[in-house]
């Protein structure tokens, strides 16, 4: 069994692919008693730079960063042209912060991430501290309130949504008490309060933001790694109901049950929205995608970027990738975070240990469910939604996040007992 | 535990990876399946629909011509100002500077321009049709003041119409939108439209161009023009002489004159007074406008008096109720009665007067000549006439006794002549010219209903003419079965039935031309943008009603009537005219306003019908005026004085020449003066001033005034007619300028006319009239003589010459 691999800390030998060799039950509690001696010597290095990086995963983040630096810089120029006087407003940026965000990506894979272990507090306090100032200040200099909404929080001229540290926090929380309680997370006391309690706190400071999107994919990302961490599945099948019909009970009491049913008529038939309903967003984004076809009209050949798609650079860019590239490109792209999501996950499962286990399928979900979820809302398969498409979308500190979680991925492949090319 | 609990965390991971994968990647590509490859074309086809923004070429209207290639109607660039208001950057200020600079440029309120800039609207009307200069105004202000986008200035056109009132009824007006609404802008609205191009181009959603090569431009056919047959000049006269005559008369109704060629069908002159101004036809008279309030007034006091009527009916009930349940009933019908508040008379008030200002509008619009009926009164006695004569009915000397009333017994009322005293003994030329009813009435008897209602078929009463005119009214007759013995003998003379105008005018062209029912027509051609001709008018009739013979009969009645009998107010010396006054009453008009308690008596149309020259009809003409108030209505002495004053005017201009009777010349002849030894330019002036023509011969070098006049044709102190030609010569006349006299005996006095016009030379007469032919002439026929000569022609009464003028005279 897992004993008999020599598997190393730094994961540097190639595991042999034999058979089981049988092991006499008292080598195998030597061997047992030696791997938590060698596990004890291990020292933690801040630099372990070059050594063991998963290349598939390191090339599939390249690669779309890439492909999503390209898109945006042909979804935005007419954008940027129009609004800002110049076509590569949005493309510099973007690519400024790209350089900034895969250096301290090389930077962070290099970094033990068990030192997060330590950092958890620190990291989950910093984000709820975030969550709590926005809505502190909500409508002021430190916290815009923008399009409605107050998500965004202005720290030294660095704007960012602090949920996408928040949602970092959390799968780093949870990967942490994950790890720590092992065995008991069937229980109740374990297993279940205390995450239902972080994930009440994180997801009510985003809920309070008004930012539906993002609070339904922290409570998916939380319930996953819950389950796969061991929660028993009653549970959610008791909070899934009754959640269910609080909220079924508050959209039909509140008087936003009418607007709501409207938004759903309009997702359902976005060419004929009731009065009231704006769905020219999703209009001009199926136009856009239709337009694309089997092979796509060529890259910046966009009709739809020239201002009928509102804001072509952030959420809805998939839709132009779909116009320019077609099918054929758009289903590209769709592979490309399918492998993503499939070497993430894959890097988790072997994983050196269940923490690192946890955190690489919580950053894994989180950006895979994202993707997924612009997709669908881009193509109307879900209601229209602030989810931005990842390594996409514009915005720059959302990038150098982004980036900074696949560090900790790689680091976490680093040490993981995977075959590295 | 650990690597059971290990493996069910990879199996829940993969299950979920899986799930995540396979089901949401699934979803997406199933659905992007469905818009790209399903419904990629319809999804393309709009998204390009919506990025196309076509801009539409306006096509120049045509332009309307008058029969000599005067303008009549024109369409010209204008401007129209329009907002922006969405894309008006108001941090920029642009609001305020916009309604600054519009309020300046246009004299607009600025309050008003600035509520503009702040509607939430792509696009306000500002102001339409400005000219070109403020558009250039606004254009340098725009810069000057460093205006960012807003204000749009888009191309359009109005329509001039260069004479004014001019011939308005017929050419009508258009709307703002450059669409006919009225008369030929109506009737040609689609020829004169064209065709408009396009202009296909690529444009964000903010409307600026996209770098696409989409532009597609598809030409604009501008509108075709209209070459008419009226020719301004005549239709000026028209006017200016009805107008007159309009206020001479006072005519509540207007009046109406129509020119027509005998010949051709073609319209000449078409007026109806009272007409308005196209440039401006919304703008009513100022009497029409000051007659409002009173329009107004009369129909409040109605309201009140109808409320009163009603209320007294109601207190009535009360007061006579029998039972309980009645009184009860009443009194509450009484109570629950919807009185007038003050707002609802003030409210009247606004409908009435909208009411009454509409209905003006519609009545200066209104083309009488085409859409108005009348009875037709004694005008149609010369169709009766024709009938007449040509089913041998009567001849010029059949008689007749009007006893001043036409007695059908049978306890039958009996129709009266309009002179009481009856006509007497009188031959058909008498009961044409004295204008008598019982003659026309007996003649129609004769005839029968069925040939009368034939012949009045024929002549067109019972259907429209077809002119290209809109609106035209069709007739109301009694068929062939309703025409019983006091219809056929009403119709007879002309009342009863109603016609248009033009349908009058056509029949009597048909008298006139030699029985050919022409068909009337306004536009003579359709011209394209390039001049290419697309349409012509033929000239066709649409039936020969009676024989030429019977129409040169009739013709020879009425220029008697008009030289000398009813119908002399028409007359016009030199031209031949005949005619035939008309004057009919309002019947139906008088019984109904009598039902309505209106008594202002009985209200008249007078007309006056009639063409010229009558040995060789070119031109007819129908005036009439409609409800004259000033002096007693009579065709003759209202319609007649403006139908000469028209046709005195008209017909030189017209190119028929004058060809004086003896009585005539006898006024007119004249001795010629002594020019010899003058300068050419001397002679002139001294010509001029004594009213003669002149014509110099044979010169054709330069400074013509200055040569000295050699000898003159006819010489001093020869005789000349009035207003006649002399020939100047500078040198001996060459052999060219010579030419033959003609032979003049054996003619009629028309006949000598027309040979001494054709000739080059000049008749002077003597002998005992124009009731007689040529006996000798002072030169004779085939000797050579200066061209403008006099030659004297000597007339003897008529004998034994038979010439259609001879037998009107003996007849006399």
């Amino acid at each position: 069994m897992a004993q008999t691999r020599r598997s190393t800390a730094r994961g540097l030998e190639r595991v042999p692919r034999t058979a089981p060799v049988h092991v006499p039950d008292d080598e195998a509690a030597s061997a047992a008693a030696r791997r938590v001696r060698r596990r004890e010597r291990i020292r933690y290095k801040i630099f372990t730079l070059g050594l063991g990086l998963d290349m598939p995963m390191l090339f599939l983040i390249l690669v779309l960063l890439s492909v999503g630096l390209v898109m945006l810089f042909s979804a935005s120029y007419a954008y940027a042209y129009y609004y800002y006087g110049n076509s590569y407003h949005f493309v510099l940026r973007q690519g400024m912060f790209a350089v900034l965000g895969v250096a301290a990506m090389l930077l962070i894979s290099t970094f033990d991430y068990h030192h997060l272990h330590k950092f958890n507090i620190i990291v989950f306090g910093i984000a709820v501290l975030l969550l709590i100032l926005v809505l502190v200040f909500k409508g002021t200099a430190i916290a815009p309130v923008k399009n409605g909404a107050n998500r965004w929080i202005n720290i030294a001229g660095l704007e960012f949504q602090p949920s996408e540290i928040a949602k970092f926090a959390l799968i780093l929380m949870f990967a942490h008490l994950i790890a720590l309680y092992g065995p008991k997370m069937s229980k109740f006391r374990y297993g279940f309060l205390p995450f239902a309690g972080i994930l009440l706190l994180i997801g009510g400071l985003i809920f309070l933001e008004s930012h539906v999107s993002a609070t339904l994919i922290i409570c998916l990302i939380a319930v996953l790694m819950m389950f796969i961490g061991g929660t028993k599945m009653r549970y959610f099948v008791a909070i899934g109901s009754v959640g269910g019909v609080a909220l079924a009970c508050v959209l039909l009491f509140s008087d936003k049950f009418a607007y709501a049913m409207n938004r759903i008529y309009g997702w359902l038939d976005p060419f004929n929205p009731p009065e009231g309903v704006d769905t020219w967003q999703t209009v001009q984004s199926l136009y856009a995608i239709g337009s694309g076809q089997l092979l796509g009209v060529g890259i910046g050949q966009s009709r739809q970027k020239y201002l009928y798609l509102p804001e072509p650079q952030n959420d809805f860019i998939f839709a132009i990738v779909c116009e320019e590239l077609g099918f054929i490109g758009a289903l590209l792209v769709i592979i490309l975070f399918a492998l993503f999501i499939w070497r993430g996950v894959y890097i988790s499962l072997h994983a050196r240990d269940r923490f690192g286990m946890m955190l690489g399928l919580g950053i894994t979900f989180q950006f895979g469910i994202q993707a997924v979820f612009n997709i669908c809302v881009v193509t109307n398969t879900f209601p229209n939604t602030g989810i931005s498409l990842p390594f996409f979308s514009y915005g720059g500190t959302a990038l150098v996040m982004l980036l900074c979680e696949m560090g900790v991925l790689l680091s976490i492949s680093r040490h993981s007992n995977i075959e590295k090319t | 535990m650990a690597s059971s609990n290990m493996s069910k965390m990879w199996r829940k991971t993969i299950v979920i990876t899986s799930v995540l994968i396979f089901f949401g990647f699934g979803v997406v590509v199933a659905n992007l399946i469905h818009w790209q490859l399903v419904r990629g074309e319809e999804l393309h086809a709009s998204a390009v629909d919506q990025s196309l923004q076509s801009t539409e070429l306006t096509p120049l209207r045509g332009t309307i011509y008058d029969a000599t290639g005067k303008v009549l109607a024109q369409s010209a660039s204008v401007w129209t100002v329009a907002l922006e208001p969405n894309y008006i950057d108001q941090e920029e200020g642009d609001d305020v500077k916009i309604a600054t600079c519009l309020s300046e440029v246009l004299g607009l309120d600025y309050e008003d321009v600035l509520e503009k800039t702040h509607q939430n609207s792509y696009f306000v009307y500002v102001k339409r049709k400005i000219e070109t200069e403020l558009r250039d105004e606004i254009n340098a202000k725009i810069e000057e003041m460093e205006i960012g986008r807003g204000i749009l200035l888009q191309e359009d056109y109005k329509r001039y119409y260069p004479y004014g009132s001019t011939a308005s009824t017929v050419l009508g007006f258009t709307g703002t939108d450059n669409q006919g609404l009225a008369g030929l802008e109506i009737q040609y609205d689609e020829e004169l439209t064209g065709t408009a191009g396009r202009l296909v181009s690529a444009k964000n959603a903010i409307g600026i161009d996209m770098p696409f090569q989409y532009d597609q431009y598809i030409e604009k056919n501008d509108g075709y023009n209209l070459i008419l047959t009226i020719d301004e000049t005549v239709q000026s006269i028209v006017e200016k002489h009805l107008a007159e005559g309009l206020e001479m008369w006072g005519a509540l109704e207007g009046g109406t004159a129509v020119v027509m060629d005998v010949n051709t069908g073609a319209i000449i002159a078409l007026s109806t007074k009272g007409d308005y101004n196209p440039n401006d036809p919304f703008t009513i008279s100022e009497e029409a406008e000051a007659a409002i309030p009173e329009i107004v007034e009369e129909g409040v006091e109605d309201a009140l008096e109808k409320e009163e009527q009603e209320i007294n009916t109601l207190q009535l009930a009360v007061d006579t109720a029998e039972t309980e349940e009645e009184l009860a009933e009443a009194k509450e019908a009484l109570e629950s009665y919807d009185r007038m508040t003050s707002e609802d008379i003030a409210e009247l008030r606004v409908t009435l007067e909208d009411e009454a200002y509409a209905a003006a509008q519609n009545k200066q619009w209104r083309n009488k000549a085409v859409s108005d009926t009348y009875y037709p009164g004694s005008v149609f006695k010369m169709i009766t006439g024709s009938m007449a004569l040509e089913e041998n009915v009567a001849t010029e000397e059949t008689t007749y006794t009007c006893t001043g009333q036409w007695d059908f017994g049978g306890g039958i009322d009996p129709i009266s002549c309009w002179n009481h005293n009856g006509h007497g003994l009188e031959t058909f030329v008498d009961g044409i010219c004295n204008s008598c009813n019982p003659y026309m009435i007996w003649l129609g008897q004769k005839l029968g209903r069925q040939t009368f209602f034939d012949y009045f078929e024929a002549f067109g009463f019972t259907k429209t003419t077809g002119i290209d005119l809109p609106g035209e009214a069709s007739s109301l007759y009694y068929d062939v079965d309703g025409l019983n013995v006091v219809e056929l003998a009403t119709e007879s003379f002309g009342q009863n039935f109603s016609i248009t105008p033009i349908q009058m005018i056509t029949a009597m062209c048909a008298v006139a031309n030699g029985g050919y029912l022409v068909q009337p027509h306004v536009v003579d051609r359709i011209v394209d943008s390039d001049g290419n001709v697309v349409e012509t008018t033929d000239t066709s009739y649409k039936r020969q009603v009676i024989s030429e013979d019977v129409s040169e009969r009739m013709t020879q009645i009425l220029l008697r009537n008009a030289t000398s009998e009813s119908g002399k107010n028409g007359y016009v010396p030199g031209y031949r005219i005949a005619g035939k006054t008309g004057t009919s009453e309002k019947v139906a008009l008088y019984w109904q306003e009598k039902a309505e308690g209106i008594d202002r008596g009985m209200q008249y149309i007078v007309s006056y019908g009639g063409y010229a020259p009558a040995d060789d009809p070119q031109y007819a003409l129908l005036v009439f005026y409609d409800e004259p108030q000033i002096g007693g209505a009579s065709g003759g002495s209202q319609a007649g004085p403006i139908f000469a004053a028209i046709m005195e005017e008209i017909l030189p201009y017209l190119g028929v020449d004058p060809q004086y009777t003896e009585e005539e010349y006898e006024n007119l002849a004249d001795e010629a003066p002594n020019v010899i030894g003058m300068t050419i330019g001397e002679a002139k002036q001294q010509l001029e001033e004594q009213g003669y023509g002149y014509t110099v011969v044979d010169y054709t070098g330069e400074n013509e005034d200055e040569q000295t006049v050699y000898t003159q044709v006819p010489s001093p102190g020869a005789s000349i007619p009035q207003g006649g030609t002399v020939a100047l010569y500078v040198a001996e006349p060459e052999e060219e300028s010579y030419v033959e006299v003609p032979n003049f005996v054996g003619c009629s006095l028309d006949d000598c006319n027309y040979l001494a016009n054709i000739s080059g030379v000049q008749i002077v007469i003597s002998g005992s009239g124009s009731s007689g032919y040529a006996q000798g002439q002072d030169i004779a026929a085939g000797t050579r003589v200066k061209r403008g000569s006099v030659i004297k022609v000597s007339f003897v009464s008529s004998g034994g010459v038979e010439t259609a003028g001879g037998t009107n005279a003996a007849a006399e």
